[in-house]
């Protein structure tokens, strides 16, 4: 069954949302995804599968909507020069190559499989949100090769300490492994995979932290453009759920990053918490039911 | 050294990146919210819909574009500022590998011209078979 097919089989009085609480919903979404770091997406799809619609439309709809809140953040952080964006090319290589093999996925797999797969993926980032509260940022002893070769350093002014800061990235290849499985990720489940593509920047190419969260940021936006290229013409991008999603979640992304750092880390962790927890619940009683 | 380096050459680059992203996504976004208005004065009402006109249709995204422009598969304007909107955020990081591409071929980094091309030949591929 295409796509095109299956959305035509959906009843339409069983979204109990319209445009306009749609695009309230993800003013609210985009805050609390660029608060906690999970991103709008990841809290937006089990929210609106929630409401009635379908998994696949919902995530499809959501690649589109993160092109324009990655965009739109990168923007100040390839301005300010934290973005490395000769990594975030280099990456790109393989985020989108999983993003659309993802993609590819998602429009052919019964629906029940993705949302475990969504709750699977939730729980990872909870798991990866506790190692980091421990773990400084070591940056690398040595260079290999490979990431020599492919000029992967920079150097960026940090404001915090009104210091210069230069580093090397390393393990460029296994780096890139990673980033095809986050685009992987991202692809199937209509996500920007941000906090895993961070945990790639820091933990495999030790990236600083500053410029980890920058270039996953970049990055994002071409793997979702990766993604939308394959969900495009699949019969599952509707414009009457795009065009909120788009415009609430940027302008509530906008807002929350403004607003990032008048909230303690503590108020940040409970939100966190709460909200993945909720998330993987909703999305496992979701699968369960479907079966 | 470095930051010298990348005071010349590489930060016109990232000026223009951000420009670039930044106008796509305004752009974009006030033509959702025109596409929005207009849809409320046609129909009097915001529902989602799932009228077929309201999916995305097509085969290959380029001519997808031209046909907009030609206002073949579209009724109403609502839809049509919507779907113009959507095509401008989908240009935007597409543009942005473009330009990559001819900064460093301009700045002759070889390297960065081929994996910068390989990306756009992969989203160009995907954009135009699906």
């Amino acid at each position: 069954m295409t796509g095109r097919e299956w959305s035509n089989n959906i009843a339409s009085d069983i979204i109990m949302l319209n445009i306009v609480s749609l695009g309230l919903l993800s003013i609210l979404v985009g805050f609390l995804g660029s608060l906690t770091g999970l991103g709008g997406a990841s809290i937006l799809v089990p929210i609106l599968v929630f409401f009635g619609v379908p998994v696949k439309e919902a995530i499809a709809s959501a690649m589109v909507a993160i092109i324009a809140t990655s965009s739109g953040s990168a923007s100040s952080y390839v301005r300010e020069r934290i973005t490395n964006i000769r990594v975030a090319m280099y990456l790109e290589m393989f985020t989108i190559i999983g993003a659309i093999v993802g993609a590819t996925i998602t429009t052919v797999i019964h629906a029940t499989y993705l949302y475990f797969f969504f709750a699977a993926f939730l729980l990872t980032a909870f798991i990866k949100f506790r190692s980091s509260l421990s773990e400084e940022y070591v940056p690398a002893e040595r260079q290999d090769r490979v990431s020599r070769w492919l000029q992967l350093k920079g150097s960026y002014f940090d404001e915090s300490t009104k210091k210069v800061v230069e580093y090397r990235a390393t393990n460029a290849l296994l780096g890139g492994a990673g980033m095809m499985v986050a685009g992987l990720a991202a692809g199937m489940l209509g996500i920007g995979a941000g906090a895993f593509k961070v945990t790639v920047h820091e933990k495999i190419l030790k990236m600083p932290t500053k410029v980890s969260s920058a270039t996953s940021n970049f990055i994002i936006g071409m793997t979702a453009l990766a993604g939308v290229s394959v969900y495009l013409f699949s019969g599952l991008l509707n414009l009457t759920l795009m065009a909120p999603m788009a415009v609430g979640t940027t302008i509530g992304a906008m807002v929350g990053g403004r607003i990032l750092n008048k909230i303690s880390n503590r108020s940040l962790r409970i939100l966190f918490f709460v909200i993945v927890a909720y998330l993987i619940v909703q999305m496992l009683y979701k699968g369960v039911v479907s079966l | 050294m470095t930051i010298n380096r990348l005071g010349s050459g590489e930060s016109k680059l990232e000026t223009g990146i951000s420009y670039l992203l930044i106008a796509g996504v305004i752009i974009s976004l006030i033509l959702e919210i025109i596409g929005i208005v207009i849809l409320y004065h046609s129909y009097g009402h915001l529902a989602i819909s799932r009228d077929a006109g309201m999916f995305i249709q097509g085969h290959d995204f380029f001519s997808f574009i031209y046909q907009q422009f030609q206002g073949k598969h579209l009724e109403g304007s609502g839809a049509l500022f919507m779907t113009a909107g959507i095509i401008v955020l989908i240009l935007t990081p597409y543009i942005r590998v473009i330009a990559s591409v001819i900064y460093f071929g301009w700045e002759k980094n070889i390297k960065y011209v081929l994996i910068t091309l390989f990306v756009l030949a992969v989203v160009t591929v995907s954009l135009a078979l699906h």
